[in-house]
């Protein structure tokens, strides 16, 4: 991002009476995504020491059976003291060489073409724009975790013992490893109906002391926007933030792999003297 | 983001703000207020607006209350303003102090106002309960098609200060297609990027008329406006600040 040889596009913003202080927001916005050239191109350096994960097709998640790296502080799941990564965090470290991916019960390794075929099937809760979403801000440092997926279940027993779920919800959120019900591919293009909304993911700022034991709050919570704005907006991100309990909301959007975020908060405007 | 006042240096800025401060919208509304009562002001209907003759006390008043627009004409001691019908119907139906008379019918009761301007413009109900939703907390509003909104909404008189929001007028049900805003991403980004741009915060005021119809003006105090600003967040930029989002 710094090595910004295209300079052909740098601004000619809107001129306003006098603002010239006021470009700070959108400044970021022309040093992205000007490196063609294969020099500035960024390539990460492949790791010594790679973790080695089980593909579950089951489950449609990694159980990681050798962990190497700091990684892991903010990635995957703790269940009955084993580590399950969903697709999405499976994907983006083979991406950067950090995990070794076997198939369940042979010795093949599975390949990043495999996987990204897996994320385009659509079936394990995690579409292509999700991807993005996830490893878009993963690059800048955020921790994120699927909306309303415990990290680790040791947390809930110390901390929460106050909430009495259900039995059967309780059991549930046990079996629950992260997958959304899957829907049938059609429902994702189509409106959903307003009571399915809910968000995709819990967005926690860069920390280097996260305890999946006890995350705290997310910062936000995510909702990736399908292929139009929420068409009754007031409604339907009234419903989303419903399920927010006061967590605020983000609104994500992706094309042409541009990912950009938006908040819709409600406001009162105070009365002047 | 603050309100920015206008003036050359910090000084100056500060001084507009202390008159502003000093001379509240609100007392300024109410003296053109009164101003109009008294001269029995009548002003009458035309195609899309409201032409009102005044004479030179309250061109004064008007001006710094930000309604209307003058407009230049060769007669001597009055002066004609154009007002929109969101800034007439409020002087008229809100702060009583203007009669409206149309053509051949004379003065106008608040009711067939309501139904005439409706049936010009089926959108009124909604712009005119967000208009005066704004209105009545001493908030400027002005028309904001300059800046691709429908209204651009102020702290005090534009003299003074940067408007602090562009804002554009949504139902809240959509029960029907309003002005068609919205409703691609395109226009969402090309809003807050261009609001963006000259200081200013995209406002949506969905208004949610609750079930009720629009056959009469009275049904507008039963409409409800919820009020939402659209802001673009940019990850790359809100690292450092932890929770601040």
């Amino acid at each position: 991002m710094e090595d910004k040889a295209w300079g052909y596009c740098s601004s000619e913003e809107d001129v306003d009476d006098n603002n010239t202080d006021l470009h700070l927001q959108n400044a970021s916005d022309d040093e992205q995504n000007h490196h063609f050239s294969s020099h500035s191109f960024p390539k990460f350096q492949p790791r010594v020491a790679k973790s080695k994960g089980v593909w579950k097709d089951e489950i449609g998640m990694a159980e990681i059976i050798e962990k190497n790296g700091k990684m892991w502080v903010t990635t995957g799941i703790c269940r009955s003291n084993k580590t399950y990564s969903s697709i999405e965090e499976t994907v983006y470290l083979m991406e950067l060489g950090a995990l070794q991916l076997l198939e369940d019960g042979g010795d093949r390794s599975l390949s990043l073409v495999d996987m990204y075929q897996k994320v385009l099937g659509r079936t394990r809760g995690c579409c292509w724009e999700q991807f993005e979403v996830y490893r878009h801000l993963k690059y800048l440092g955020y921790i994120v975790g699927r909306h309303g997926v415990f990290w680790s279940l040791k947390g809930i027993r110390s901390s929460h013992k106050t909430v009495t779920l259900e039995d059967s919800k309780e059991s549930k959120q046990l079996v629950d490893m992260g997958c959304k019900v899957e829907l049938p591919i059609d429902d994702l293009f189509n409106e959903l109906q307003i009571n399915d909304l809910r968000p995709d993911f819990d967005v926690y700022p860069p920390n280097s002391r996260f305890k999946k034991s006890s995350p705290g709050d997310p910062s936000f919570l995510l909702y990736l926007a399908r292929s139009h704005p929420p068409s009754r907006t007031g409604i339907e991100i009234e419903a989303l933030e419903k399920q927010c309990d006061g967590i605020p909301l983000k609104i994500g959007r992706v094309t042409g792999g541009q990912v950009s975020f938006f908040s819709f908060d409600k406001v009162e405007l105070p009365v002047l003297p | 983001m603050l309100p920015r006042w206008k003036g050359k240096d910090k000084k100056a800025k500060k001084g507009a703000e202390a008159e502003a401060l000093r001379e509240p919208m609100s007392k300024i509304i109410s003296q053109l207020q009164s101003s109009l009562l008294q001269s029995e002001a009548c002003g009458f209907l035309s195609d899309n607006n409201v032409q009102l003759a005044v004479a030179s006390e309250q061109i004064d008043l008007l001006d710094k209350a930000c309604f209307g627009q003058p407009v230049r004409t060769v007669e001597k001691d009055v002066v004609w303003f154009q007002l929109s019908l969101e800034e007439a119907f409020y002087l008229c139906y809100h702060l009583k102090c203007l009669k409206i008379k149309d053509g051949g019918s004379g003065i106008q009761s608040d009711e067939e106002l309501w139904t005439k301007i409706k049936s010009k413009n089926k959108t009124f109900p909604y712009f005119y309960k967000a208009y005066s939703h704004l209105r009545m907390k001493n908030w400027v509003v002005r028309p904001g098609a300059l800046y691709g909104v429908d209204f651009v909404v102020y702290r005090h008189h534009p003299a003074r200060v940067h408007s602090e929001y562009g804002a554009l007028v949504l139902s809240h049900d959509d029960d029907k297609d309003l002005n068609g805003r919205l409703n691609v991403w395109s226009d969402i980004h090309c809003t807050t990027r261009l609001l963006g741009g000259v200081a200013k915060i995209l406002l949506v005021l969905y208004i949610n008329r609750n079930g009720n119809k629009d056959d009469s003006p009275l049904c507008l105090a039963n409409y409800t406006v919820q009020e939402r600003t659209i802001t673009r967040w940019i990850p790359e930029q809100s690292r450092e600040k932890g929770s601040s989002c």
